[in-house]
């Protein structure tokens, strides 16, 4: 009940965003919607299951071309959005079947292939993709504060949508059995959980929406190539945020994401071209001091706060 | 946990202190510039960049741009994008409504153009391009776009001549290019290019943005025989391509790279092996024109440019200067900072500048331009073509 309430009100408080900022500052809460949606849906495969997967960029640039293509064709936003969430499933459970019974390193590396390889299809389809040239979506007909909201209320809505199965999983058999993976794969097999069932549904909850986010992506920047969406950045990140936040859990992918960005943002503002230098200096330092994530560490605080109360 | 809050507090201080430095000043002509200033593309941003520079440091020490009788400095904001297409975008829109932009030069490359000038376009904001030639940029119906490159088969089109003219016995033609948009279109053009000459197309093989090894390619050139080879990428690409062509024992006839020789830095890296490598560009620092700009004649911009970096301008620097000199020249006739009136101006404007002559097609594109041709002749490049400006015959290799 408690994450269903904070859920609603962080949905509430930021959809209040459009009335205190300006476009660009939109454009950033777009992203950190984004972001969250990633890492929320990585959280899924790599927090729960514990599956190192780096095939959050496959995903969102399957379902970027695959929005795209649809809208090309004249399919209505709302489908062609749906499709591409629908494919990343598809596709990862196609994918998921091959690659799922390899565990640690050899599943991160093998992960990591998947989407160069999808971006090497997409660089040798010029046909149907535009291939290196990229394609073009068309403009949607708005005025440019009118686009603005439109895809932050997407984003944001998808990352409300991925934050609410992400709640519902966790309370499920299914986050149960995946957290039980996690821990012993064997034992969770011996003890009745039927491991590649679950891996299977955990790699398909990490595709479907962040296919979707690279549906809403393509539409809101109307221009996509292929070392854009498939770009290794777009799967890193989401880790890192997770990592940042508090990995396994429902809100911290979110912190994570908001942290990452903000910090980004303020670090490539301030200098000029060091910034990915600063930036990595900073997750270094992050990873290093908090290990468990922004949430552990509040919650140790909060913990030392009340030494005498009973745990709740 | 100590060490933690102090780099917290170091870096949010630091942020601030940045932030509120750039204060803003009375009087000022502000233009956004993003470019790729860290990241695969840092060399071409940065040459960008000095062009840029050039012009804002000549136009202020001539007292500034007039507009309606009144001065103003200019100012010229650069953020990095890291090379990142959709960080440049991200840039535009910053630059625009943070920043509060006059104006825009558009990022890097025909690519990240094309994505940003999406933004500009949004907001109506006059937006020049110095490096962004493939008419897929220019065909979106925008308004506020203006390129300074002509389109690619300008490029593609003197040198097919030239080579079919000049030695009938080149026959196979070997392309590889960088799947990107410019430098793909590029490849596209010279096959139909070469097919409408008669020639035969005996391999097209496209690299991956980022490849590091053409080894395998580059034996399948070998196998194919060809008697000219074209290869496109960027100036990292070509010099890793030429070196590994020479490991393998390549040598056409003919071997035309797009777009590293013209810089210096090609031919410092590859030494006598880019003798009679063959290239065009939009610009070279031979061509002759009287302009009515700040810098005046080429000769003037030439020296200006070698007085400053110490080194001759190629074609990325002086379009990057003439972007600020055109955006100049149309404030001037505009006499004010409407963007609307600004962007008129340039719509009609037909002049002269050290670039070349300037005048945009309904796209936004510039029409005016004769790129030349040019060939790495005793470790320089020389001009072969056009003829007004030739400073040597194509040579052909054995």
């Amino acid at each position: 009940m408690r994450d269903w309430l904070l859920l609603l009100l962080l949905a509430l408080a930021c959809s209040l965003l459009p009335l205190a900022g300006d476009n660009y500052v939109l454009r950033l809460g777009t992203i950190v919607a984004m972001y969250a949606v990633l890492a929320q849906s990585w959280n899924f495969i790599g927090g729960l299951a514990g599956y190192p997967s780096f095939a959050t960029a496959a995903f969102f640039g399957l379902g970027a071309y695959t929005s795209a293509v649809l809208l090309s064709y004249g399919a209505p936003t709302g489908l062609a959005w749906t499709a591409a969430g629908g494919m990343a499933c598809l596709f990862a459970a196609l994918i998921g079947g091959a690659i799922l019974h390899l565990k640690g390193h050899y599943f991160a590396i093998a992960s990591l292939a998947v989407g160069e390889v999808l971006r090497e299809v997409v660089n040798t389809t010029p046909d149907l993709t535009g291939g290196g040239m990229g394609m073009n979506l068309p403009v949607p007909k708005l005025s440019v504060a009118a686009a603005a909201q439109t895809f932050y209320f997407s984003m944001l809505a998808l990352a409300a949508l991925t934050t609410a199965a992400a709640i519902i999983v966790q309370r499920s058999r299914l986050g149960f059995g995946l957290r039980c993976i996690q821990q012993n794969e064997d034992a969770a097999n011996i003890l009745g959980v039927n491991a590649y069932g679950y891996k299977t549904a955990a790699f398909c909850l990490s595709a479907v929406f962040a296919g979707m986010a690279g549906a809403i992506y393509a539409s809101w920047v109307h221009y996509i190539e292929p070392p854009d969406v498939f770009d290794i950045l777009l799967a890193v990140k989401p880790l890192v945020m997770v990592l940042l936040g508090g990995i396994g859990t429902v809100f911290g992918p979110i912190i994570g994401a908001f942290l990452l960005i903000a910090f980004e943002e303020l670090v490539w503002r301030s200098f000029l071209t060091i910034h990915a230098a600063m930036l990595g200096g900073i997750i270094v330092v992050l990873v290093l001091f908090m290990p468990n994530g922004l949430l552990a560490l509040v919650r140790s605080g909060l913990a030392r706060l009340r030494p005498a109360g009973p745990k709740p | 946990m100590q060490a933690v809050r102090t780099v917290f507090a170091a870096a949010l201080a630091l942020g601030l202190f940045a932030s509120t430095s750039a204060v803003r000043a009375q009087d000022v002509i502000k233009v956004g510039a993003p470019l790729p200033l860290t990241g695969a593309l840092s060399p071409e941003g940065l040459k960008q960049q000095r062009g840029y520079n050039l012009w804002a440091e000549t136009a202020n020490a001539a007292g500034g741009i007039k507009v309606g009788g009144k001065p103003y400095k200019v100012e010229i904001v650069y953020v990095d994008y890291a090379s990142n297409t959709p960080r440049a975008v991200q840039v535009a829109e910053r630059l625009i409504t943070e920043d509060k932009a006059n104006f825009l030069f558009a990022p890097f490359g025909s690519g990240a153009a094309k994505a940003a000038s999406g933004v500009s376009e949004r907001y109506g904001i006059p937006t020049i391009a110095a490096t962004a030639s493939s008419r897929e940029v220019y065909d979106q119906g925008y308004k506020f776009l203006f390129g300074t490159f002509t389109p690619n088969e300008t490029l593609i089109d003197p040198l097919t001549e030239i080579v079919s003219k000049g030695d009938p016995a080149v026959k196979r033609v070997a392309i590889l290019a960088r799947n990107d948009l410019l430098t793909l279109s590029l490849a596209n053009l010279m096959q139909a290019a070469a097919k409408a000459k008669g020639l035969e197309v005996v391999m097209m093989e496209r690299y991956a943005i980022g490849t590091m090894d053409h080894a395998s390619a580059i034996t399948q050139m070998r196998g194919a025989k060809p008697d000219w080879v074209f290869a496109t990428g960027y100036i990292n690409d070509l010099i890793l391509i030429r070196k590994q062509m020479a490991d393998q024992g390549v040598s056409p006839k003919v071997l035309t790279m797009i777009a590293g020789p013209a810089y210096k830095e090609f031919t410092e890296a590859t030494g006598p092996l880019a003798e009679n490598v063959s290239s065009a560009s939009w610009w070279h620092p031979a061509v002759r024109y009287k302009g009515v700009d700040l810098f005046g004649t080429t000769e003037a911009f030439n020296a200006a440019f070698e007085k400053k970096y110490n080194v001759v301008p190629d074609y990325a620097e002086a379009s990057a200067a003439a972007a600020g000199a055109i955006l100049q020249l149309a404030i001037e006739k505009a006499g004010t900072l409407d963007p609307a009136k600004v962007r008129d101006a340039l719509a009609a404007m037909d002049l002269v500048t050290f670039y070349g002559p300037v005048k945009f097609g309904p796209t936004g594109q510039i029409t005016s331009l004769e790129p030349p041709v040019f060939q790495i002749q005793g470790g320089k490049p020389v001009v072969v073509f056009p003829a007004a400006v030739k400073q040597a015959d194509f040579i052909f290799g054995k």
